[in-house]
């Protein structure tokens, strides 16, 4: 009895243990006189970090003497930024895509050449600009959002004017009586071109073609280490919840307003599309982040690398978040071919804080967390994240079987504990308006879970998945043989299609 | 039994599908809501004070929203919550904010006296009155300052005084455009160049704090380039273009303006500066204001 009870508080203190027994977070100095809000980040070769703030300045932060030195200043909104080979800089701002480059070698930015600007603006405020992802034969690939109507346009735009819609030009352009034709523009509108596109650009961005639509406000846009295009964007209107892409040339990602620039497009209003004709359409989200509980405004993607997390994670994709005080790690699966991904919450309830927008790895193995909030919830500052180096338990893999999945972990799993392993799944519905509730929600009884003889594999037996559903595997309840929890006990995999 | 079993059943669905406020409050409303200050929205402090005792109005709003702060973003509809979600987060509002004094929201911009900021000269791409949305505000040194069109590779306007006020912008995630500080002397409502062909913008570079905007026409690149005359008295505007046009150049200036054409090159006839195929490969103008 004695020993279960000094046993129940040993499991009880080191079910607490937390991600703070293993990461430490520190706020790195903000630079003087800056608006710190990150818009985008890069490592440069020597293992300096390259910032993009709100106000258009770029800084590069010394890790080894903590300074900040001015690159260049004066851009718009970056919200991307790709270090090139010979320390130029390729950063995405609202009007362009611009190359900065020191060719005087003083330190700081002299040519701001102009790489690419062959899109449209409206002058709304929403129209934010993202990327550049680089793939293996150097070609550039940005994201370019569209507009909202918590706004007009402007009255003067840049690019050609799209007539699609129930509101002319002057309507879409008169901030006074917004207000009468706001509810007729669509809850987010694409009337210059190529907003809520991806565009793929030639290494030298003279050449672009127009690669994939149907986005809404893709703020993180990434290659992971398989070489997949993936794309973040944030819930909404057309959007039930965000969602996760691996983004397919030609594809359409459901958000119909970008439809109109489509060379073929038969010049219907996207909003009077029948949904199941849009639904019949569009490419299945690889992954779900669930509103409220996983993430509300999912950010960048990144490659973790070697050195900065356990190596059973290495070459996973880590992806920020803006309004809940987590980042969130991918577990890729594929199912015939198909791409599909768990979800699972990572710096969840540590010291990390809310608006993750941009992260980085420096050489040393630290992970720099740029955060934002702009006109939203969020934070400022950068945070530093150093692993100590300890193993810990966490969830490293995921694979669906036809009747349940296949889990592997860094530690080895009590078995006592294996009964409290909970599912649960749930669909959305695809529709117009803003979010979606969980539809069919329901509670899965385990038939049984099965433990391999090392404690790391567990396969769990729920009878065949459901396409088009996101599977709740619940870990909260389950210890490591060293009565420790699950770092990031949750993972919401994404059944888009199930293992025969 | 049977009987017992169902309702049984039914008590635990129940149970477990009863909202909970403060989860719903966490995944509708706290990206843009805090408790003691305004973010995107108002704090729950502020919200109490609106809706304390009123629960349908509260109600009535989160299902039909409307604008009622001129620099706020219109709360999208929570109708998707349901009326017993919206209730329980109503309740949960009342409670978590009562007591609670909300922080004085921060006013003006805690920048503005940044050596970044005041720094002389300066470009900043913003948003700007009376210009496309790729402009570019310029402070060619402490009074005077211009707005150049990278949609359309041409001076806007010029002005003197102060610089600009980018704050409305930045705070307001540009939805509102920055405000010109000072008096606009000079306007041009076309290119010089316009009868030469479309321009394509390819950037600028920096020269003593200064932008050399470049921007190709047909096959001619041009750079153009400006300082300010002493005292907020106008401004200088250099071009070149290469390769050398073959032929004579005009350029059209406007012609009511209030400001003093000269050059060191080329002919004025009017507000029109003819050059030659010569000249026109590298040229200054002095706009003074009268």
């Amino acid at each position: 009895m004695k020993l279960r009870i000094f046993c129940s508080i040993l499991s009880f203190c080191t079910a607490v243990s937390a991600w703070t027994d293993h990461f430490s977070f520190d706020a790195i100095p903000n630079p003087v006189g800056i608006d710190p809000q990150v818009g985008a980040m890069d490592t440069l070769p020597d293992g300096r970090i390259a910032v993009a703030f709100h106000r258009g300045e770029v800084m590069i932060y010394n890790p080894a003497d903590q300074a900040w030195s001015l690159f260049a200043s004066g851009l718009q909104e970056p919200l991307g930024m790709l270090v090139e080979k010979d320390g130029s800089m390729l950063v995405m701002q609202r009007a362009e895509l611009t190359r900065l480059k020191d060719t005087d070698a003083d330190g700081s930015a002299d040519e701001y050449e102009t790489v690419f600007d062959d899109f449209g603006m409206s002058g709304n405020y929403h129209e934010f600009a993202y990327g550049p992802a680089k793939d293996a034969e150097g070609n550039l690939y940005i994201a370019l959002g569209i507009a909202s109507n918590g706004a007009s346009m402007a009255k003067e735009i840049r690019g050609e004017f799209s007539e699609i819609g129930d509101v002319d030009r002057a309507g879409m352009s008169d901030s006074k009586t917004w207000g009468k034709n706001k509810g007729k523009a669509g809850r987010m509108y694409s009337r210059v071109k190529w907003r809520g596109w991806v565009l793929k650009l030639s290494p030298d961005g003279k050449k672009m073609e127009p690669y994939a639509d149907g986005l809404r406000s893709p703020n993180g846009i990434g290659f992971d280490a398989a070489g997949r295009l993936l794309i973040t964007d944030n819930q909404g209107d057309w959007r039930p919840t965000s969602p996760l892409y691996d983004i397919k040339k030609g594809g359409f990602y459901g958000h119909p307003a970008s439809l109109v620039w489509r060379k073929d497009w038969d010049g219907r209003n996207p909003l009077k599309v029948p949904v199941a004709e849009l639904d019949k359409m569009q490419q299945p989200a690889a992954g779900y982040f669930p509103q409220g509980e996983l993430a509300n405004s999912p950010t960048w993607p990144v490659v973790i690398p070697e050195g900065a997390l356990p190596k059973g994670i290495v070459n996973q994709t880590l992806i920020g978040e803006m309004n809940q005080p987590t980042m969130v790690r991918v577990l890729d699966d594929e199912v015939e071919g198909v791409y599909q991904t768990a979800l699972v919450p990572m710096f969840d309830k540590s010291p990390l804080g809310i608006g993750n927008n941009r992260i980085v790895f420096g050489k040393d193995g630290s992970i720099y967390v740029g955060k934002t909030q702009l006109s939203w919830a969020g934070g400022k500052g950068i945070v530093r994240i150093k692993w100590k180096g300890k193993p810990y338990a966490q969830l490293e893999k995921i694979k669906a079987l036809p009747k349940g999945f296949e889990l592997v972990f860094s530690q080895a799993i009590d078995p006592a504990t294996l009964a409290k392993l909970k599912v649960k799944s749930h669909t959305y519905a695809y529709h117009q308006a803003y979010g979606a509730p969980k539809a069919g929600e329901q509670e899965i009884v385990p038939k049984g879970v099965v433990i391999s003889p090392d404690g790391l594999k567990l396969t769990l037996d729920i009878g065949p998945l459901k396409e088009n559903h996101l599977h709740l595997i619940d870990m909260s309840g389950l210890l490591a043989k060293d009565g420790s929890k699950i770092h990031g006990d949750k993972a919401w995999y994404q059944v888009v299609k199930a293992p025969k | 039994m049977k009987f017992f079993l169902v309702f049984l059943s039914l008590m635990s669905f129940g149970f477990a599908e009863k909202p909970d406020g403060a989860q719903l409050f966490t995944t509708n409303c706290s990206a843009c809501h805090m408790l003691d200050q305004m973010v995107v929205g108002p704090s729950l402090v502020e919200i109490r004070e609106i809706y304390n005792g009123k629960p349908e109005d509260f109600l009535k709003w989160c299902i039909k929203p409307g604008k009622k702060r001129p620099n706020a973003i219109e709360m999208p509809s929570m109708v998707h919550v349901g009326e017993e979600g919206l209730r329980e987060i109503y309740v949960h509002i009342m409670k978590v904010a009562e007591g609670v004094k909300a922080k004085e929201a921060k006013k003006g911009d805690s920048y503005v006296t940044s050596p970044v900021q005041t720094k002389r000269p300066q470009i900043q791409r913003i948003f700007m009155p009376d210009a496309g949305p790729a402009a570019i505000a310029v402070a060619l040194d402490q009074t005077m300052s211009l707005c150049w069109d990278a949609g359309q590779c041409r001076l806007r306007y010029s002005w003197n005084g102060g610089f600009i006020d980018g704050y409305p912008y930045w705070q307001g995630n540009g939805s509102s455009l920055a405000k010109v500080l000072g008096n606009i002397r000079y306007v041009e409502a076309s290119s010089p160049f316009s009868d030469l062909g479309e321009p394509k913008f390819s950037g600028y570079r920096i020269e003593k704090g200064l932008p050399v905007f470049k921007y190709r026409i047909g096959n001619c690149g041009i750079t153009e380039s400006f300082s300010a005359i002493a005292n907020g008295g106008g401004f200088n505007r250099s071009f070149t273009m290469t390769p050398a046009s073959p032929a004579p150049v005009v350029l059209n200036f406007p012609s009511d303006q209030k400001v003093a054409y000269t050059s060191d090159k080329g002919k004025w006839v009017g507000s029109k500066l003819e050059l030659t195929a010569a000249e026109a490969s590298a040229f200054t103008i002095h706009i003074s204001f009268k």
